[in-house]
């Protein structure tokens, strides 16, 4: 089949929605498919926002490939017959951003006209769409909330999950994300200070371009005599087989960002190597996948209960093994697989 | 919020008036600054004012400062050309105190611009090949030119000031209705807002001459023929004996040919002893003569304006008007006002004027009525509270009115055609998408 | 510095620009510098589509970029500030090809508004860049013509070159291009006939049509040319590629008026093999010249065999000829350093 991808970027500013874009792409060639991958610029600067969203409607697709994927906003209302949504997530200040202090658009009546301006658009583009699916409860219900609109939660499996694999369970637990405030590795950290066991920490990421600060933040913290060196860091950028081989070998992973809209890759790459997962009550999209005790810990965003899970996985190691596998087999029951992505698109 | 309010300001300026009444009251909900043409005699502010020294260079980056413009137009081309000027280059809500602004535009482009093209191309636009034979016709001076014939109602040329505007105000339903008819946008109406003087007349009748024991008739404003003034001097010559003891007053400036005409007239009839005209006269006189009035006559035909201030002036007072019910007289209210049909002044004001001559009751109770209403409606701190929404309303559309915009310059770069398929495509994209009340391209674009 | 390619993408279409477009922004990586590339969708049928990607186009932001390139139209309308031009070529419907069989808009009042459309649009926005480079004098030649707008020609270099070396100079000639009436493999085929030395042809590409393949074979059946002609009908990979050349007696490279020079014979100067071509060839007089890097002959089939017969019989003279063209390229400073030193400017 001939199939268009599209999404929306900001150039050099790597989301989550390139990301599953492209792997879709891959997906699909591997499985045969003739796939074009288009990625648009996109400004999100709110005054120059209807101008891009009518740029991005006056691209027509209409006879090109017998399908269109679309999914970062406003790659929704690009025109094609047979158009179907991923819908990754909203333009947010527009929605559940409204009246927070992270609204950029001006609390003036023209503020307000850009957000419904907003808001009809995504109306007319979830209106015209053979099938909305979107990647995570949290955002079905975001969608349902705003738009009245019901999406179908496809969760975007690995690309290769195949190359995650098993060795020991150490005596560390893993934190692999961004080095960025609201992954809230400095929770993991007072977490570690409450342990009582031999458990290490291992954080390891990219730092974002302006957290310098926090970087130094979480090292003085690292650092902490309490913790006698129990706690590293790797400030870089893991590449792919450094990360399968810290997985392969890591007690737990913990995964606890607040108030993320789907479960994040980090879990599902510790699951597919067998490891379990900490996270926590206000992390969002995590619960969907991480259920307490069964494949992880589900605890309170406090040090405290956090050094104790840390404690328990240290203290039983066959506890952690046996939540590791549950949490392989999780993927398979919430159908997390690039079959299932593929035959859900492309029906 | 912060608004520029832009407006003459001379205390020759009715409109200058008003926006004073309004700006006082607005000022306790936003940030106002008036601006204002240069000019003689400006009113006293209370709040910070900005002289249009050269209107050329005031460009939308001035006045990016500001949430909302606000531009009030009259026809008068001395106090409303700078005004003009920038609000075609900086959008923002347009009161309209004048129905017709063909004068303006006439003399703007005629006289001021020194470019005739310009003009058969504006009623072109507007009025398509009949309002180019009508500009060609006026040029060629075969005929009367069109703006001092009663076919200018029909060309009024307010289109051409409120085509870019993000809202209209105006100040009757029927001028909203003809607003509506050609404008997309947000438009509403509001009653004019106006003030008489607080401080006590001093000057009695006799101070004025006017005859002891006679009815005294009033007439004030700028004596344009369409003020009819000509027919109400032929209706107390014609009546002379129904109408014994009135004694009337043309009060305001008149042009000379006119002022011959209405003195011929006052011959013809023998009136001299019964008819005054005063020429222009200064506030106070004018006031005095209002108040000691007994019956206002405040007649218009064709009517020009959007609204009377003049008329509400005199309600006001408290006096008896009678109107031509019609534009916005018709609007008020039966028993505040005497109407006599347009056309027929003839045969309805001999009759009227009989009436209410020979009934004291009737006069007061006119007049008592034309007051309340008037101090009800006409006020300052009712028009700012219905202005808040309207403004409320028109900044809601205000970002989609600007893509409009900005769409435009765009197809006028590629040289697009009003014919060309991308006009509608593009208008039919824009109302799928952000399906907005009023975005109006084609009304917008400048090709 | 932060770099955006911006293209038009037609989707499942990938030829020359697009191969460029690749190109230029993994050099761009090599170089040091983040480079993304853009394809905005084009689209031309009906006609007011292309009125429609225009403006699409100038209504698209690229934020966090420091730098635009941009290549074709009606992509090089984006808005930046700091947008530079490496022009492929204009919409020469508009323009050359107006008044040919190739105008595709239609002979319409509407057709003719779309026209004017793009000349002013062009006129307007593409005066409005930091600076343009064209691909070729053609496009050049064309820009200044069509719109009196000034530019500068940066040649095109080939993506990678170390893959092409010399293994000596063989008993063959050959013809890599995508197999095509335009290209005239039929023409080369042909001059097989009238090669005397015992010199081989290997043409190798997939054909455009089938009709274009059909009609090389039926002249090779016709005239017995089978043990002489070698149809490698298929994409080679790079790998073969360099393989072909690096054992090749020179280079054949004839098509039909182009406006470049053609990657090919910068491949072939790159592995030291001299290259034939036509004196209607187009651009590929810039790098051909005459007795000094190769042969330039009228597209005749005996010409052409004179021609590989001439090679073949001093291979010492072709050797230097192809030498000559590899310094050629280098002083036409056909190189990535050359481009994108310019281009970052």
């Amino acid at each position: 089949m001939k199939v268009v991808v599209a999404t929306s970027i900001s150039p050099f500013i790597d989301g989550g929605a390139t990301q599953i874009a492209s792997w879709l792409t891959q997906a699909l060639r591997e499985a045969g498919h003739e796939v074009d991958f288009f990625q648009l610029p996109f400004s999100p600067l709110y005054s120059e926002v209807l101008d891009q969203t009518l740029a991005f409607r006056l691209i027509d697709l209409s006879d090109r490939g017998e399908r269109l994927i679309a999914i970062r906003t406003p790659s929704h209302l690009l025109r094609h017959p047979f158009k179907i949504l991923w819908f990754i997530h909203h333009h947010r200040t527009a929605y559940d951003l409204w009246g927070t202090r992270y609204q950029d658009f001006p609390n003036t009546p023209e503020g307000i006209c850009y957000r419904d301006a907003i808001r009809r658009a995504d109306a007319a583009a979830f209106g015209e769409a053979r099938r909305i699916f979107c990647n995570s409860g949290v955002m079905a219900a975001r969608i349902k909330k705003f738009n009245g609109v019901d999406a179908e939660v496809l969760y975007p499996p690995l690309l290769r999950p195949e190359v995650f694999r098993q060795d020991n369970c150490g005596d560390y637990i893993l934190y692999v994300s961004r080095l960025t405030h609201h992954k809230r590795q400095w929770l993991a950290i007072q977490g570690m200070l409450h342990t009582k066991t031999q458990v290490r920490l291992i954080i390891a990421g990219q730092p974002d371009p302006d957290s310098r600060v926090y970087l130094r933040e979480l090292e003085t913290l690292a650092q902490s005599k309490e913790l006698g060196g129990r706690v590293s860091i790797i400030p870089r950028w893991i590449p792919e087989q450094e990360k399968i081989d810290l997985l392969a070998n890591c007690l737990a992973s913990i995964y606890i960002p607040l108030d993320e809209d789907s479960y994040g890759y980090p879990s599902l790459e510790a699951h597919h190597a067998g490891k379990a997962v900490i996270t926590a009550t206000d992390s969002g999209g995590t619960l969907e996948l991480i259920r307490d005790r069964e494949n992880g810990f589900v605890v309170p965003p406090d040090p405290e209960a956090i050094g104790r899970a840390m404690d328990e996985l240290y203290r039983d190691r066959n506890l952690a093994r046996t939540m590791g596998e549950r949490g392989r087999r999780r993927i398979g029951e919430l159908g997390i697989s690039n079959e299932k992505m593929l035959q859900k698109l492309l029906s | 919020m912060k608004i520029a309010w832009f407006t003459p300001f001379s205390e020759q300026s009715a409109i200058g008036r008003c926006s004073a009444l309004v700006v006082e009251q607005l000022k306790r909900f936003a940030e106002v600054d008036i601006w204002h043409p240069k000019s003689e005699n400006l009113r006293a502010s209370t709040v910070r004012t900005v002289r249009i020294d050269r209107p050329e260079e005031i460009v939308p980056a001035n006045l990016a400062g500001y949430d909302l413009l606000v531009y009030n137009f009259g026809n008068y081309l001395p106090f409303h050309k700078d005004i003009f000027e920038i609000s075609q280059r900086s959008p923002g809500i347009a009161i309209l105190h004048d129905f017709v602004y063909h004068h303006f535009f006439a003399q703007y482009w005629l006289t001021y611009r020194n470019n005739p093209e310009a003009y058969k191309l504006t009623m072109e636009r507007r009025y398509g090949q009949a309002g180019r034979r009508e500009a060609e016709s006026s040029l060629a001076r075969k005929n009367p030119v069109l703006w001092e014939t009663d076919r200018v109602v029909d060309y009024p040329l307010f289109e051409d000031i409120i085509g870019r505007m993000y809202g209209v105000v105006v100040h009757s339903n029927f001028f909203a209705e003809k607003v509506r008819a050609c404008y997309p946008g947000p438009v509403t109406r509001l009653p004019l807002p106006y003030d008489i003087p607080q401080t006590p007349v001093t000057l009695t009748r006799a101070d004025l001459s006017v005859p002891e024991g006679s009815i005294l008739l009033v007439t004030i404003g700028h004596l344009n023929p369409n003020k009819l003034v000509h027919q109400i001097i032929e209706v107390l010559g014609r009546n002379r004996d129904r109408l014994k003891e009135i004694f009337y007053v043309a009060v305001g400036p008149c042009d000379p040919a006119y002022q011959e005409r209405l003195q011929a007239l006052v011959t013809q009839f023998d009136l001299r002893a019964k008819v005054r005209l005063t020429g222009y006269a200064t506030d106070e006189l004018l006031t005095a003569y209002v108040s000691h009035a007994d019956v206002c006559i405040n007649l218009r035909h064709p009517s020009f304006e959007g609204a009377s201030a003049s008329v509400i002036e005199e309600m006001l007072h408290g006096k008896p008007v009678i109107v031509t019910n019609g534009a916005f007289c018709s609007e008020l209210p039966d028993d505040c006002v005497l109407k006599i049909r347009p056309g027929q002044e003839a045969e309805e004001l001999p009759n009227a004027l009989h009436r209410l001559i020979g009934d004291g009751a009737a006069r007061s109770r006119l007049g008592a009525n034309a007051r309340n209403y008037a101090r009800e409606q006409f006020h300052a701190e009712r028009y700012v509270r219905e202005l808040l929404p309207f403004i409320r309303e028109v900044r809601e559309g205000i970002p989609l009115l600007q893509l409009t915009d900005r769409i435009a310059v765009e197809l006028n770069h590629m040289g697009a055609t009003a014919g060309m398929d991308i006009v509608q495509s593009i208008s039919r994209h824009m109302d799928e998408l952000f399906s907005p009340p009023r975005t109006g391209l084609t009304d917008r674009t400048p090709i | 510095m932060k770099v955006a390619v911006v293209n038009n993408g037609v989707p499942f279409v990938k030829g020359g620009a697009e191969y460029l477009a690749d190109s230029l922004t993994r050099k761009l990586e090599e170089f040091g510098h983040q480079a993304i590339l853009v394809r905005i969708p084009f689209a031309w049928e009906p006609p007011n589509k292309i009125v429609e990607s225009m403006l699409a186009c100038r209504l698209l932001r690229i934020p966090n970029v420091d730098r635009v390139i941009a290549l074709k139209f009606p992509a090089y309308y984006i808005p930046h500030p700091e947008k530079v031009l490496w022009l492929l070529h204009q919409f020469r419907q508009a323009y050359d090809l107006w008044g040919t069989p190739f105008q595709g808009l239609p002979n319409s009042p509407e057709g003719l508004a779309i026209r004017e459309a793009i000349i002013k649009t062009d006129n307007t926005y593409l005066t409005q860049v930091r600076k343009i480079y064209t691909n070729s004098e053609v496009t050049s030649k064309r820009l200044m013509t069509f719109n009196g707008i000034d530019s500068t020609v940066l040649y095109p270099p080939l993506l990678e070159t170390t893959h092409f070396t010399c293994d000596g100079y063989g008993d063959y000639v050959y013809f890599p291009s995508r197999i095509t009436q335009s290209k005239r493999q039929h023409l080369a085929v042909e001059s097989m006939r009238y090669v005397r030395s015992n010199t081989r042809l290997i043409v190798s590409g997939k054909e455009e049509a089938p009709e274009d393949l059909v009609r090389i074979e039926k002249l090779i059946k016709d005239h017995r040319l089978a043990a002489r002609v070698t149809i490698i009908n298929r994409f080679i990979s790079e790998k073969e590629k360099s393989d072909l050349f690096s054992k090749a007696l020179g280079c054949v490279y004839i098509p039909y008026d182009e406006d470049s020079y053609g990657y090919v014979t910068l491949e072939s100067y790159h592995a030291r093999k001299p290259v034939i071509t036509c004196d209607d060839s187009g651009g590929t007089s810039l790098v051909v010249k005459d007795g000094m890097t190769g042969f330039i002959v009228p597209p005749q089939a005996e010409a052409l065999a004179d021609a590989i017969d001439r090679l073949a019989a001093d291979r010492r003279k072709a050797q230097i000829m192809g030498e000559a063209g590899y310094d050629l390229v280098g002083q036409l400073r056909i190189s990535w350093d050359h481009v994108i030193a310019n281009l970052t400017a």
